[in-house]
């Protein structure tokens, strides 16, 4: 298969959004309809990329394409294994899920504010980070998804979106700077930036720079993912753009964060995997805990759901604890049960929040005190909110019970009662969590705080733009959920993959630049 | 001697960061960031060697493996990464400062408060009236939409949101995205 096909979920979002900045201002009607046909385009072609991709790796393969033909250490890698490749598809169906629905509901003057072009920014940024096998140009991908992120999350200029604006730049931005001083550090000491090779030399590094290197790692990658003691920044702006932009922030940011925490503790630090398991298991039980609880205390639809991603992404963190170990489930286990709890989260958890804007914009206000008595007026919405509500709580037959089954039978069997009660507790507080939302929202009697009249689910075009995206990653939670074998399979495989140092090393096959000897041969560059 | 120096420089400016990134003040939150990336930078620039007079320039191209053994260059990697690690903090300040000038023209205030506390004392400035209720319901963000396009009915067709490009502009015009 041809490695170029590596570049494509990159360059092809980052061109396209380059147009639509170019035309953006132009603004009319027709300008606008062009934007969201490119955007569609655009996203449809990278997901069919990501596909092939994803069947090409889980077959055993990494893909790696040295960028401009420099070898490895010279210049920037892309790589892709099993991990990647899943989640480059779930990125693009997520971003596929909810233009649509951004399409419906975005107003016009975000529109004209280049809101595609950021969309696919974002997208871009997502799909870089998943790709690259280069530290600083993870930094680089993650700031370039920031940066789209920022944007998206204050466009429009209102009082509470500049609020929360704020203090989601500062807190983001401290965690970029760590990363970055990180990457200075592994500059320093080990003398290289690309991922295979930092992993060769910190095999013979002295245990202070590998110590130190770990710990600004996990606050770095840990503050993008909102692990316990960092996940303040979530909840606190995730509430205040359009339901579209959350649902697209709660379906992929948060990922990238657990993604690199994945790949850089199994490529760079698999000993500290085992040695700090506590830390780990920890960390993972109190961000559940926390999570869970903290959204029992929220009055609206989308801040409760902002609390349950926290508490999710403790269920991968804990998967990733136990990585290394299996006493009857063999070894990577846990990574598998994790990586299908990803995908799991990705595709429910968007389409929750997708479910709760359409309540949000139906209702024109989504405070559970004063809403009430949907199930009546939108049977269909209030089916896919419940279905997916069950899914996400771990209900069979979705997606959500085999997930979270996998990730307690390995805690169980590795002997880790604490965490494995905790998950089932946060689990049973999630359940008890999106059955509060159904209580409040869609029974009792029909409440209408809005000034507005409902018009979006009743306009005909828009409603299946709305409910059309629920509906199908409703189903996809569905797929995965039935066919839990086969694609716990799949993750096996990437799970294999991921804990596969040496073949990773050797996929990439960077040259030490002293031994780089025939004078004809391009000097060093950067 | 120079990497001390070096390595103080870094950590003052780390400390004074860090201190002001801690204050309620809003312009000092934009310097105290302003340092921290300041003392990232530099500490990038340490991760090479430090070397005094040496750029990375070999006299002798053919034979530059010798030169690359016997002389201590200076690394020029760093330095390609703090330039873009200037360039995005650079453009990262440049948004904060709007986002605070923004919240200024809001709060008329330097100060950093609790959450939407002078909000809702104040209301929303651009709405126009404060008694509507909208923070109460957590819904704001559709402010524009709510007064200016869909209570005038024009919300009939899926396409046309407006009805002419005309129409549009002045809309823009009057609600401004710059209210001054």
């Amino acid at each position: 298969m041809n490695p170029n096909l590596l570049a494509v979920p990159v360059a092809l979002p980052l061109f396209a959004a380059a147009l639509l900045l170019a035309v953006a201002r132009w603004g009319g009607r027709r300008a606008i309809t062009f934007q969201r046909l490119v955007a569609a385009t655009t996203l449809t072609i990278n997901l069919a990329a990501a596909l092939g991709l994803t069947q090409h790796a889980l077959s055993g393969h990494r893909i790696v394409l040295q960028m401009g033909g420099w070898q490895a250490p010279f210049g920037i890698t892309l790589i892709a294994d099993g991990l990647t490749g899943i989640l480059l598809t779930l990125t693009g169906i997520v971003a596929l899920a909810v233009l649509p629905f951004a399409i419906a509901t975005i107003d016009l003057h975000r529109e004209r504010m280049a809101f595609y072009p950021l969309f696919l920014l974002l997208v871009m940024g997502v799909n870089g980070a998943f790709l690259t096998g280069d530290l600083f140009n993870l930094y680089v991908f993650f700031e370039v998804l920031l940066m789209a992120s920022f944007v998206l999350l204050t466009v429009g200029g209102q009082p509470a979106q500049t609020h929360s604006g704020i203090r989601y730049v500062v807190l983001n931005l401290l965690g970029s700077l760590v990363f970055l001083a990180a990457a200075g550090i592994a500059y320093g000491t080990l003398g290289t930036l690309n991922m295979a090779q930092m992993a060769e030399r910190l095999e013979s590094a002295p245990m202070a720079v590998r110590t130190l290197l770990a710990g600004m790692l996990l606050v770095a990658f840990g503050g993008k993912a909102a692990l316990f003691p960092l996940f303040f920044w979530l909840p606190s702006s995730y509430h205040t753009p359009p339901p579209a932009v959350t649902a697209l922030f709660g379906g992929l940011l948060t990922k990238v964060g657990v993604y690199t925490i994945f790949r850089s503790f199994t490529l760079f630090f698999p000993d500290l995997l085992s040695a700090w398991q506590p830390l780990f298991l920890g960390i993972a039980g109190a961000t559940m805990l926390i999570g869970a609880l903290g959204a029992m205390a929220q009055p609206t639809i989308r801040r409760v759901l902002s609390f349950h991603i926290i508490s999710h992404v403790g269920f991968m963190l804990m998967g990733l604890g136990v990585a290394l170990q299996g006493n009857g489930l063999g070894v990577g286990f846990g990574l598998a049960a994790a990586i299908l709890y990803m995908a799991h989260h990705m595709l429910v958890k968007t389409g929750l929040i997708l479910a709760g804007g359409a309540v949000e914009i139906d209702m024109g206000g989504d405070r559970l005190q004063s809403i009430g008595g949907l199930v009546g007026r939108r049977p269909l919405l209030a089916l896919l909110f419940f279905l997916s509500a069950i899914s996400l709580a771990g209900i069979p037959p979705f997606s959500g019970f085999i997930s979270k089954l996998s990730l307690l039978e390995i805690t169980l069997d590795t002997r880790h009662w604490t965490v494995a009660a905790v998950s089932v507790i946060a689990s049973v507080l999630t359940l008890i969590n999106v059955m509060r939302l159904w209580r409040e929202a869609f029974w009792g009697t029909y409440e209408h705080p809005g000034r507005l009249r409902p018009w979006l689910l009743d306009a005909p075009v828009r409603r299946w733009l709305v409910l059309g995206p629920i509906a199908g990653l409703l189903l996809l939670s569905l797929g995965l959920g039935l066919f839990g074998e086969r694609f716990f399979h799949m993750t096996t495989i990437a799970a294999q993959q991921v804990l596969d140092r040496d073949g990773y090393i050797a996929a990439v096959n960077p040259v030490n630049p002293e031994s780089v000897a025939a004078p004809s041969s391009k000097e060093g560059s950067d | 001697m120079t990497q001390l120096i070096l390595a103080l420089t870094v950590g003052i400016l780390f400390a004074c960061g860090a201190y002001l990134v801690m204050r309620r003040g809003q312009i000092k939150l934009i310097l105290g960031l302003g340092l921290l990336s300041h003392g990232v930078n530099l500490l990038l620039f340490g991760s090479g060697k430090l070397t005094l007079g040496e750029p990375p320039i070999f006299t002798d191209k053919k034979n530059f493996l010798v030169e690359l053994a016997t002389r201590q260059l200076a690394d020029p990697l760093p330095q390609a990464l703090i330039l873009t690690a200037i360039v995005i903090s650079f453009g990262i300040t440049a948004f904060m400062i709007v986002l605070i000038n923004r919240r200024h023209t809001i709060t008329n205030s330097d100060v950093v408060q609790g959450e939407l506390v002078p909000l809702l004392l104040e209301g929303d400035p651009f709405s126009g009236d404060s008694s509507t209720g909208q923070e109460e319901n957590g819904f704001d963000w559709l402010a524009y939409e709510v007064d200016e396009i869909y209570e005038r009915g024009q919300m009939g067709t899926f396409w046309a949101r407006v009805s002419s490009d005309a129409d549009e502009s002045a809309a823009l015009e009057r609600e401004g995205y710059d209210q001054r």
